[in-house]
C-alpha cells in the first residue's frame, strides 16, 4: 500500500488520558467529542484512563465509543502514580488487542498520557500528543513538568495546541519543533447551548451578569471578590449570578455578607453540566475572570446561548470570539469593571440569536475532527525511526537528562521485549470491531 | 457408538482447527433418539514445554539453595530445617490445586453445571438451575497487566455474575459457540442446536 493509501485509510486511535468521564471538564469534554465525530467520519477510536471509583474495566458510551478504565486509582490531582514500565503489560495488551496503529495522548499533566506514548513509540506506533493548558516557567513544579514534557515530546510524531497562544507556550516549554504544531481550537455543541431570551427578567431594566467556574485562584475567583461589590456600587440594575464550587468560595460569600449583596448575588454553588445552559441562558454578561487560559470553552458556550462576554485579557483567550462578541480587560479589578460598564453600553446592540448563529459557523467538533484527520495522516508520512535515532533525540534533551532519558528508554525497550518473549502478540487474541451505528454506516456510504 | 439407546455424538475439538498454545476446546453431544440429553463444552489446560510441576519442583529447589545460602551467612542452618518441612507441603498444596479442565454442561429444561476437574482427580461442581439464569454475557475483564474475554451467567435476583471459567481463560473463538449453546438453551428449552 502506498503512502497515499495508507495516509486516507481508517485510523484506529486510542485516545489516553488520565483525564475522562465520569470526571468533567475541558479535556473531558475534547476527547468525548472528538472521538464521537472520528467515529461518524469511520474511524475506530478506543479510549483509555484510569479506574474511577468502583467503575473500572470496560465500557462502552454512545455509538460504541469503548472505554478501557484500567484499574489503577489516582495518586494525586487525578493522576495516577507514575510508574514507567508499571502499564506497559496493559497498555501493550490493549495495543495489541484493538489493534490501534496510533496512539493520542491529552493533557501534559496526565501520567497515564506520557506513559502511554512512550510504550506506543517502543513498540512502533504513531503518536499525537495534544496540550490543552498553558504551564509557567520559574516555579519548581513547572520546571520538572516541562522537563518530562520535553521527554515525551521530543519523541511525538505531531502534537496539537488549542490556540496560537498555547503552541507558542509547548513549542518554549519543550523545545519542541515548531513545524510539528497544529493548532486547532476546541468548539462547542452548539445544538446543546440555544439561546432563550424568555428566561431573562423582562420588564424592568435589569441586567444579569453570569459567572460560571470553578471558585480556585486560577480562574480568578480573587479577582471576582472585588470586581462585584465595584460594580454593583457602580450599576444599581445589575445583579449577579455565580455558579460553581470550590476553596474561594468562602471569600465570596464573605464579600456578599459584608457588602450586604445578598439580594443581588445569588451563589447557586456546583452547577452539574446538564444544566449550565439553564443557568446561562437568564443573564445577559457573562463574565469571566481567569487568570490563565489556554483557550477557555466556557466563552463558547455563552456566545453560543446569546451572552455578551466580558474577559481577562489573559493566554489564548483573544483567540476565541470576535471583538465585537467579547470585551477584554487586563486581570486588574478597576480595568474589569470598567470593561463591565462597556459591556453595559453594548449590550442594545447584541442580538443573541444572531450570535447563535455565527457560532454555528465558526465553530464544530466535526471542522476539529477533519482536521484532527489531517494531523494524523501527517504522523504516517513521518519517518518511523528505529531505536537508535530515537535514542539520539532523548540524548540531545540535556547533559544529564539526556542520559537519564535514554535509560529509561532503554529500559522500557528491553521490558516490551520480555513480554514478547513471555507472551508474544500473535498469542493475544483480538477483539472484533463492532459495527458502527446504523445512522453511522449510511452516512458513510 | 451406542449404548442402551443413547448416541454420543463427539463434537468438534477446536484446538484441531486452530492450535491454542495453552487451551483445547471439545465440544461433546449426548442425545437420545433426536432428543438432546447432555451438551458438554470442556476446555482442557495444554502442558506445553516443561511440566509444570518440574518446574515449580526446580524453582523450590532454587528457593531453597538461596535461602540456605542466605542462612549460612546469617546463622548456621536453623531455621533451614523449617523450610525443609514447609517446603514440600507447600508444593503439594499447589499440586492439589492445579486444574486439568473445565466444563460447562447444558442440561436442558433442567439447568447447567459447571465443572472443574483437578489433577488430583478431584472434581468441584455447581449446579445453576435454568430458570434462575437471565442471561449468558461475554464481557471484557481489565486487570492491572492484561485484558481478557470472560462468559458468565446473569442470575435473576442476583447482583454479581456468575462465572463460568474459573481458573481458565479461552479465548473468544471458543466462548462463543459456548454462549450460542447456552442461550439456545435458555431461550428454547426444550431444544438444543449443535454447535
Amino acid at each position: 500500500m502506498d503512502t497515499q493509501q495508507k495516509c486516507q485509510m481508517r485510523h484506529r486511535v486510542l485516545m489516553v488520558s488520565d483525564f475522562f468521564y465520569p470526571n468533567f471538564g475541558g479535556v473531558e469534554n475534547h476527547i468525548y467529542y472528538l472521538s464521537q465525530c472520528l467515529l461518524q467520519r469511520g474511524h475506530k477510536v478506543i479510549v483509555a484512563t484510569h479506574a474511577y471509583g468502583k467503575r473500572s474495566g470496560v465500557r462502552y458510551m454512545t455509538n460504541g465509543l469503548k472505554v478501557y478504565y484500567i484499574p489503577r486509582l489516582p495518586f494525586i490531582q487525578q493522576d495516577v502514580l507514575p510508574t514507567l514500565c508499571g502499564s506497559l503489560p496493559i497498555l501493550r495488551t490493549i495495543f495489541v488487542r484493538e489493534g490501534i496503529t496510533l496512539v493520542h495522548g491529552h493533557q501534559a499533566f496526565s501520567t497515564l498520557c506520557h506513559e502511554a506514548l512512550l510504550h506506543a513509540r517502543t513498540m512502533g506506533l504513531r503518536v499525537v500528543f495534544t496540550d490543552h493548558s498553558l504551564y509557567g516557567f520559574a516555579d519548581l513544579g513547572s520546571i520538572h513538568m516541562n522537563k518530562v514534557l520535553q521527554f515525551t515530546l521530543a519523541d511525538v510524531h505531531q502534537a496539537i495546541c488549542v490556540s496560537h497562544t498555547s503552541k507558542e507556550n509547548t513549542v518554549l516549554r519543550s523545545g519542541l519543533n515548531p513545524e510539528k504544531v497544529f493548532v486547532i481550537p476546541n468548539a462547542v455543541d452548539t445544538a446543546m447551548f440555544r439561546p432563550d431570551p424568555s428566561m431573562r427578567p423582562c420588564g424592568t431594566d435589569e441586567i444579569v451578569i453570569v459567572v460560571i467556574s470553578r471558585l480556585v485562584y486560577r480562574k480568578g475567583a480573587d479577582l471576582l471578590v472585588e470586581v462585584i461589590p465595584e460594580v454593583c456600587r457602580l450599576y444599581p440594575q445589575v445583579r449577579f449570578i455565580v455558579g460553581g464550587d470550590g476553596p474561594k468560595r468562602v471569600r465570596l460569600e464573605e464579600m456578599r455578607e459584608k457588602h450586604g449583596l445578598q439580594d443581588r448575588v445569588d451563589m447557586l454553588g456546583a452547577v452539574p453540566h446538564a444544566e449550565v445552559r439553564s443557568v446561562l441562558v437568564r443573564g445577559h454578561i457573562f463574565l469571566n475572570s481567569s487568570l490563565t487560559e489556554a483557550f477557555c470553552i466556557a466563552i463558547l458556550e455563552a456566545a453560543s446561548c446569546g451572552l455578551l462576554t466580558v474577559s481577562t485579557l489573559v493566554g489564548g483567550v483573544p483567540e476565541v470570539l470576535p471583538p465585537d462578541m467579547i470585551v477584554l480587560a487586563p486581570p486588574v479589578p478597576a480595568e474589569l469593571s470598567n470593561a463591565i460598564g462597556r459591556a453595559i453600553e453594548l449590550l442594545p446592540q447584541v442580538d443573541p440569536f444572531s450570535m447563535h448563529n455565527r457560532m454555528k459557523n465558526l465553530y464544530s467538533w466535526m471542522d476539529v475532527a477533519k482536521r484532527t484527520e489531517v494531523v494524523y495522516d501527517q504522523s504516517l508520512r513521518s519517518d518511523d525511526d528505529d531505536l537508535l535515532l530515537r535514542l539520539s533525540r532523548y540524548y540531545a534533551c540535556g547533559p544529564w537528562a539526556g542520559k537519564l532519558f535514554c535509560l529509561v528508554v532503554v529500559i522500557n525497550f528491553i521490558v516490551w521485549c520480555f513480554l514478547e518473549w513471555q507472551q508474544p502478540a500473535k498469542d493475544l487474541e483480538v477483539t472484533p470491531d463492532l459495527p458502527p451505528p446504523q445512522a453511522f454506516a449510511d452516512e458513510l456510504n | 457408538m451406542s449404548e442402551q439407546g443413547r448416541i454420543r455424538r463427539k463434537g468438534y475439538e477446536k484446538g484441531d482447527e486452530e492450535e491454542h498454545p495453552l487451551y483445547r476446546y471439545v465440544s461433546d453431544l449426548e442425545e437420545q433418539t433426536g432428543f438432546p440429553l447432555l451438551h458438554t463444552h470442556r476446555i482442557f489446560l495444554k502442558r506445553r514445554g516443561l511440566d509444570s510441576r518440574l518446574k515449580v519442583l526446580i524453582l523450590v529447589l532454587a528457593c531453597l539453595a538461596l535461602v540456605s545460602r542466605l542462612f549460612s551467612v546469617v546463622k548456621r542452618g536453623e531455621s533451614l530445617q523449617w523450610m525443609m518441612v514447609i517446603a514440600p507441603l507447600l508444593y503439594l498444596q499447589w499440586d492439589r490445586c492445579r486444574v486439568e479442565q473445565e466444563a460447562v454442561v447444558v442440561m436442558p429444561t433442567l439447568g447447567v453445571q459447571l465443572e472443574t476437574v483437578y489433577c488430583s482427580k478431584s472434581v468441584k461442581r455447581r449446579f445453576v438451575p435454568l430458570h434462575r439464569i437471565l442471561l449468558p454475557v461475554i464481557n471484557e475483564a481489565v486487570t492491572p497487566t492484561t485484558c481478557y474475554s470472560y462468559l458468565a451467567l446473569l442470575l435473576r435476583d442476583e447482583s454479581r455474575l456468575t462465572l463460568t471459567f474459573l481458573h481458565v481463560r479461552p479465548p473468544l473463538s471458543m466462548l462463543v459457540p459456548i454462549r450460542a449453546a447456552l442461550c439456545a438453551a435458555v431461550e428454547q428449552p426444550s431444544l438444543q442446536t449443535a454447535p
